[in-house]
């Protein structure tokens, strides 16, 4: 029973590590960034939930499209005014200025809001689903739930609008989508504005588990990145997959191996999945 | 059939440093085929991404029914009627037939049912695309890939179709498809601006004539002229 316990405890957060994923595997997927920036911008939308429920009472998985959708406007104008001027530039350059725009973000929060660790604490708890021989968290189970349906409207944006496909054409083709008519710039400042809708929801889906401090994000990317390379870069069920993989891995690895080392885990079976599959379960290029 | 759509003033363009187009003059009358010849790496596909806004201009102008262009963005150009089919069909991988013809509406804001009407003239007018709407676009053999990339060129409802490289790397019966189909998408009200390695195609399909050499349109006249020159025989058909 301590196993199925075990299994069903990672499970029960599949959903909200592929939250933390997609938004990380789109940008890198369709714009080609690996965004370090993503791990602050969920720590962002936890702090945007946090402030939520302290000063109006208001429950951080319902606020989580919320916080997507503010940090989504800043999302657009940061990759349209600052990024775009070097989308063209080599990968590394992409990489160096994200990752100066997360300690740029990461010192501004520790100003702000210190390093202490935070966490929603909901009145009342909303302790466990109790299913006899085990029990699932229901804080799991709701930041799980809320995060699949947000993806699957950004899969159903992707697959059946007319922006959608622009965001596939400029992947797969810059100056043919710009001969349809694409705005090719714009196109790439959206994309990433969904990117950053899926971090800053994830974060507010994560502010009433995890903790919160500027001092996470780091583990934040981390997730992110183990996810996408085990699901496959490039497409949403992989980020998905690769979201549940996770949840199961850390699990078991803090059941054998003590919580502090859940990632390593992670970390040695994804070197051994490289090994076998290097383009991961469900890789693919592009993104869809 | 009168009026000109297209009004193009001693362009040049080039990539960069590099100039490649050094004097291009010419024009494409309401409802008719224009075709553009030239041997190899005399800049016609350079000339055509200038004339959609993909390259900037040097110098010169660009008029489309009688407004200036130049200068203006690829989506302007689309907004303003004039769609490009460019050399190498460039369909989008790993999107259906029918999303890439969509994508050709993108900027279209004529509203769903016109363009849905519009999908299914695209499919009464090449039913192998009809046949294939939900299959990945660049699995299609070439000749159907030219069909979707034409046809998503008309998605656009442009003026002035611009096609690089109409019959290349495709077998003589679905070239001659092409050839009747382009004539009833003149029908239609469309105009086309040609570019044709094979010069006996251009020619048979063209109603006027531009050849291109190193950069310079250097001579023009009605196809059926053009057709009857020995010199241009002898540079151009390899004969
Ligand atoms: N991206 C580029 N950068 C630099 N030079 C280029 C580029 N593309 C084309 N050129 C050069 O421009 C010249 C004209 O090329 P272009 O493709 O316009 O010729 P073309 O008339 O279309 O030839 P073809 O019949 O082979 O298609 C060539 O000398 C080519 O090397
Ligand atoms: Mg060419």
């Amino acid at each position: 029973m301590l196993w199925l316990q075990v299994l069903v405890n990672g499970l029960a957060v599949g959903g909200l590590y592929a939250c933390i994923a997609v938004g990380f595997s789109l940008v890198w997927g369709v714009l080609n960034i690996i965004n370090i920036l993503h791990g602050s911008l969920i720590v962002l939308g936890g702090y945007l939930a946090f402030f939520a429920h302290q000063y109006w009472g208001i429950n951080p998985f319902l606020f989580a499209p919320l916080a997507g959708a503010v940090m989504f406007a800043g999302g657009v104008a940061l990759q349209y005014c600052v990024i775009n001027h070097v989308m063209a530039r080599p990968f590394l350059i992409t990489l160096l200025l994200t990752f100066g725009l997360n300690l740029f973000l990461d010192n501004s929060m520790l100003a702000l809001f210190s390093a202490d660790y935070r966490k929603v604490l909901l009145n009342p708890a909303p302790g466990v689903f109790d299913l006899g021989s085990i029990v699932v968290p229901a804080d799991r189970i709701y930041a799980t739930l809320v995060g699949l349906v947000l993806i699957s409207a950004l899969a159903l944006l992707l697959r059946f609008t007319q922006f959608g496909r622009a965001i596939i054409a400029v992947r797969m083709d810059r100056d043919a989508a710009a001969l349809l008519g694409v705005n090719v710039r714009w196109t790439y400042a959206v994309a990433f504005g969904l990117g950053v809708f899926m971090a800053g929801s994830a974060g507010a889906l994560l502010s009433a588990i995890f903790p919160i401090s500027p001092v996470a994000s780091a583990g934040y990317l981390s997730k992110a990145f183990v996810i996408c390379v085990i699901g496959g870069l490039g497409s949403i069920p992989g980020a998905v997959i690769g979201g549940f993989a996770l949840g199961v891995i850390e699990s078991f690895g803090a059941l054998l191996l003590g919580p502090e080392h859940a990632l390593t885990l992670a970390f040695v079976l994804l070197i051994a999945l490289l090994a076998v599959r290097p383009s991961g379960l469900l890789g693919r290029q592009g993104f869809a | 059939m009168t009026g000109t759509l297209l009004k193009v003033e001693g362009l040049e363009t080039g990539y960069g440093d590099i100039q490649v187009v050094w004097r291009a003059d010419l024009e494409v009358r309401q409802g008719a085929i224009t075709a553009l010849i030239g041997s190899n790496g005399a800049g016609k596909t350079t000339l055509l991404r200038a004339l959609s806004g993909l390259l900037p201009l040097r110098n010169g102008a660009i008029f489309v029914s009688g407004r200036d262009l130049a200068g203006a963005s690829p989506q302007q150009f689309v907004e303003h009627g004039v769609a490009h089919v460019p050399e190498g069909r460039r369909l989008i991988t790993g999107l259906s037939v029918h999303d890439n013809l969509m994508l050709g509406a993108y900027r279209r804001k004529d509203g769903k049912q016109a363009i849905r009407a519009d999908l299914e003239r695209m499919y009464a007018l090449f039913p192998r695309l009809a046949e294939r709407r939900r299959q990945d676009a660049t699995t299609m053999s070439g000749g159907e890939q030219q069909m979707c990339a034409i046809a998503r060129g008309l998605m656009a409802a442009p003026g002035l179709l611009l096609i690089d490289e109409l019959s290349l790397g495709l077998a003589p019966a679905i070239v001659d498809q092409l050839v009747t189909t382009l004539e009833r998408v003149r029908a239609d009200g469309t105009s086309i601006l040609l570019v044709e390695q094979d010069v006996g195609i251009a020619l048979e399909l063209a109603d006027f004539v531009y050849v291109m050499d190193q950069g310079r349109t250097v001579r023009n006249g009605p196809a059926d002229e053009i057709a009857a020159d020995p010199s241009i025989i002898a540079a151009y058909m390899g004969t």
